[in-house]
């Protein structure tokens, strides 16, 4: 595979703070400032919301009951919307039903108030792999889907034919060209997909439909 | 109208006129009718008949009749008897003569008809009173006869009517059971009489219902008291007995009249009525314990959370290369800051509960521990457990708050059914006052296994409990009711070896 440049690698991972409680919020931030952190706070969900672009990394810090919409709501709006922060959830008293169903929804951790310190951190560590993990995979499909859409209409056609498993004979009678024809259109898509191989061009291929099914066309 | 005047008039005159008119005539007659005769025989004047004539027309005719013959007479006589003869002239010598004779007659006729009136008026009222003697008489015989039917119709109902019913004497003492109270009972009218009739309440019940009795018996006030009552087959059923006394005219008090009303439906129904009301106080007493709980568990948790977290970061700011002291002790000041909020919230919640206690009224201890066991009565028979009260008489009324000092209590007695719940019958709680100092004791007893020393260093605490169910709470809210009176509380062992829990309220301060 080629290399993939890394995209929005310029923006700082940040711990975003949710919490309806100033001396929570403070003794967080103040935690992660000592730690190298970079953190910033929001007293509701709504608040965060308003902040919220799809280049912001780092993860979510979210009270599991919050005045207005309640963590466990805020998760499902999040989610619904394509917005895919890991979210670290932390309360004074959960309950096992509520644990279960952030977690099954994806949160990253389930963090009982008051929290261990190395609780946070490894919540936060984890939460900032599985971050960069995504976006690192929605730079590559990025990157796909500018390739796909560098192509020629005729190009598509061709390539959607070749990844189905046809052979060029068959291609250039489906089209109805000459067989040397598909043979240079192959070529050119081989070039402008950087792909190195035919398996190789599937894969792409299968990961942006893979891709357009989970992100959708959001944003 | 004219009819009825002239029909009146013609009545009056025929009365007044014509009938003495004629009863005159006919006497002066007979009298003219004899002395002619006699005239013939004797030579002066022989007017003694017509004294007689005037005299019957007096006393039959009444005093007109006799003034009417004494003026026919005086004629009669006048005319054919005083010289000159056959003439209306009267001799100058025979005028006082013939006066004599009008004046004697006048008089007899006045005593003549005086006499007869007498007569009538006596005789009148004698038939009036015999009238009247008569009249009575039926009254009397007709009025007995209404008075036994009335009282067998009385009977009857007693009878008929599906309740039992009893009568006692002035005293108290049972005279009469209808045929439902024998029925029932299965017992004969000779072994229910007097005192035997208690013999067929339950024994637990038959103390309180016999104080009930004789308060009443003392007052004279109307009685009612629930109890049981055995049946011919042994088994006991609720019964609410009800009394009023009837009263003679002088007020005094004839007779009790008691009336036994079935209420075994109703008790089983109000019994489990109460259960479910006990059911339903302790859970949402329990439930809002829990909520209170976790909602101070809340506020108390965020100070703590951040506290925790600034000491965190505080540390991780001083064990930095270099240390960031600057910033270790703005946190340190943080930490300052979130541990007195926490410290605030403790300090609400303590005065939340210090609220409650301001009522303070002055009480009778011992009232309230009776008025405590009837309500309890229901719990302690379910329970099978008999609550004694050895109260004493000479104890002060104190300002409290009755309805916390009744709680407390409860709390007690209930504790102490709980504690010989496992243990064999006979179970009792004996709940006793007595003076201490210018207060009270009230000391609650019971008969369970007792307190271990362990216990009872612990057994005030709040959360500490030795009861699968229990919150931990009873006896420190107890304690903390307690000590808003001024009183103190203590747990100890009887000398029977069950549990004492004593507390003490101390006079006024």
């Amino acid at each position: 595979m080629t290399e993939m440049p890394t995209a929005s690698s310029h923006a700082r991972e940040t711990v975003y703070i949710v919490d309806d409680d100033e001396s929570i919020r403070e003794g967080l931030s103040n935690f992660l400032e000592a730690l190298g952190i970079t953190s910033k706070c929001f007293a509701t969900a709504e608040g965060f919301s308003a902040h919220w672009s799809e280049e912001m990394a780092g993860c979510l810090l979210l009270d599991a009951r919050l005045p207005g919409i309640g963590g466990v709501d805020f998760q499902e709006r999040l989610q619904k919307s394509g917005a895919r922060i890991p979210i670290i959830f932390m309360t004074a008293h959960g309950d096992i039903p509520m644990v279960r169903k952030v977690m099954k929804a994806g949160a990253v951790e389930f963090l009982t108030k008051p929290f261990q310190k190395e609780e946070l951190l490894h919540a936060v560590e984890q939460a900032f792999a599985s971050d960069r993990a995504r976006r690192k995979d929605e730079a590559i499909l990025n990157s796909i889907r500018m390739r796909i859409d560098s192509l020629t209409p005729r190009e598509r056609e061709v390539m959607a034919l070749v990844t189905a498993g046809l052979l060029n004979k068959q291609i250039a009678g489906e089209l109805n060209l000459s067989e040397i024809t598909v043979k240079m259109h192959r070529r050119q898509v081989m070039e402008k997909m950087r792909a190195d191989s035919l398996a190789d061009l599937v894969k792409m291929c299968e990961r942006v439909k893979l891709g357009s099914k989970s992100i959708g066309s959001s944003k | 109208m004219t009819v009825a005047v002239s029909d009146r008039l013609s009545r009056l005159v025929m009365e007044h006129g014509l009938k003495p008119l004629a009863i005159a005539v006919c006497f002066v007659l007979v009298a003219l009718i004899w002395t002619f005769p006699l005239q013939h025989v004797i030579s002066y004047p022989f007017v003694f008949l017509f004294f007689g004539a005037i005299m019957g027309s007096a006393w039959f005719g009444g005093a007109v009749a006799g003034f009417m013959a004494v003026i026919l007479s005086s004629g009669v006589i006048g005319y054919f008897f005083i010289p000159p003869f056959f003439s209306i002239s009267i001799a100058k010598e025979s005028r006082s003569f013939f006066a004599a004779f009008i004046l004697c007659a006048i008089a007899i006729t006045l005593v003549s008809s005086a006499r007869k009136r007498a007569e009538n008026a006596i005789r009148h009222a004698r038939d009036e009173l015999d009238a009247k003697v008569q009249e009575r008489t039926a009254e009397l015989v007709r009025s007995n006869l209404e008075i036994q039917e009335s009282e067998r119709q009385l009977r009857q109902l007693t009878e008929a009517i599906p309740q039992q019913i009893w009568r006692a004497d002035a005293a108290g003492r049972i005279e009469h059971c209808n045929h439902h109270l024998r029925d029932y009972t299965g017992k004969t009218m000779d072994e229910m009489r007097g005192e035997l009739f208690f013999q067929i309440l339950h024994p637990e019940d038959a103390r309180l219902y016999l104080q009930g009795w004789h308060a009443a018996l003392a007052t004279g006030n109307r009685f009612e008291e629930e109890a049981r009552v055995r049946g011919a087959d042994g088994t006991y059923r609720w019964f609410l007995v009800r009394s009023i006394p009837q009263r003679s005219e002088d007020g005094q008090i004839a007779r009790w009249y008691g009336i036994h009303i079935d209420i075994e439906e109703q008790h089983r129904a109000q019994q489990n009525l109460i259960l479910a009301q006990e059911d339903l106080s302790r859970l949402s007493r329990t439930m809002s314990m829990a909520e209170m709980a976790a909602s101070i568990a809340h506020e108390l948790n965020q100070p703590l959370t951040a506290v925790v977290t600034h000491a965190y970061a505080c540390r991780e700011w001083l064990q930095g290369e270099p240390a960031n002291l600057e910033k270790a002790s703005a946190t340190a000041e943080k930490i300052v800051q979130e541990s007195t909020r926490a410290s605030v919230v403790v300090g609400r919640v303590r005065a939340l509960f210090r609220k409650e206690a301001h009522v303070r009224e002055l009480t009778s201890i011992n009232r309230l521990i009776q008025e405590m066991a009837r309500l309890m009565r229901d719990e302690a028979i379910r329970r099978d457990v008999s609550i004694r009260l050895e109260l004493a008489n000479d104890l002060p009324q104190l300002k409290m708050d009755p309805v916390q000092i009744q709680q407390v209590i409860l709390n007690l007695v209930m504790n102490g059914m709980d504690a010989m719940m496992p243990l064999p019958r006979p179970r009792e709680i004996i709940i006793r006052t007595e003076k201490y100092g210018g207060g009270i004791l009230v000391a609650v007893e019971d008969q369970g296994l007792g307190i271990t020393p362990e216990t009872i260093e612990r057994i005030f605490d709040p959360f500490f409990t030795t009861k699968p169910q229990g919150t931990g709470m009873g006896l420190a809210i107890c304690r903390s009711i307690l000590e808003a009176h001024d009183g103190k509380i203590w747990a100890g062992n009887s000398e029977r070896g069950g549990a004492t829990l004593q507390f003490t309220l101390p006079a006024e301060s």
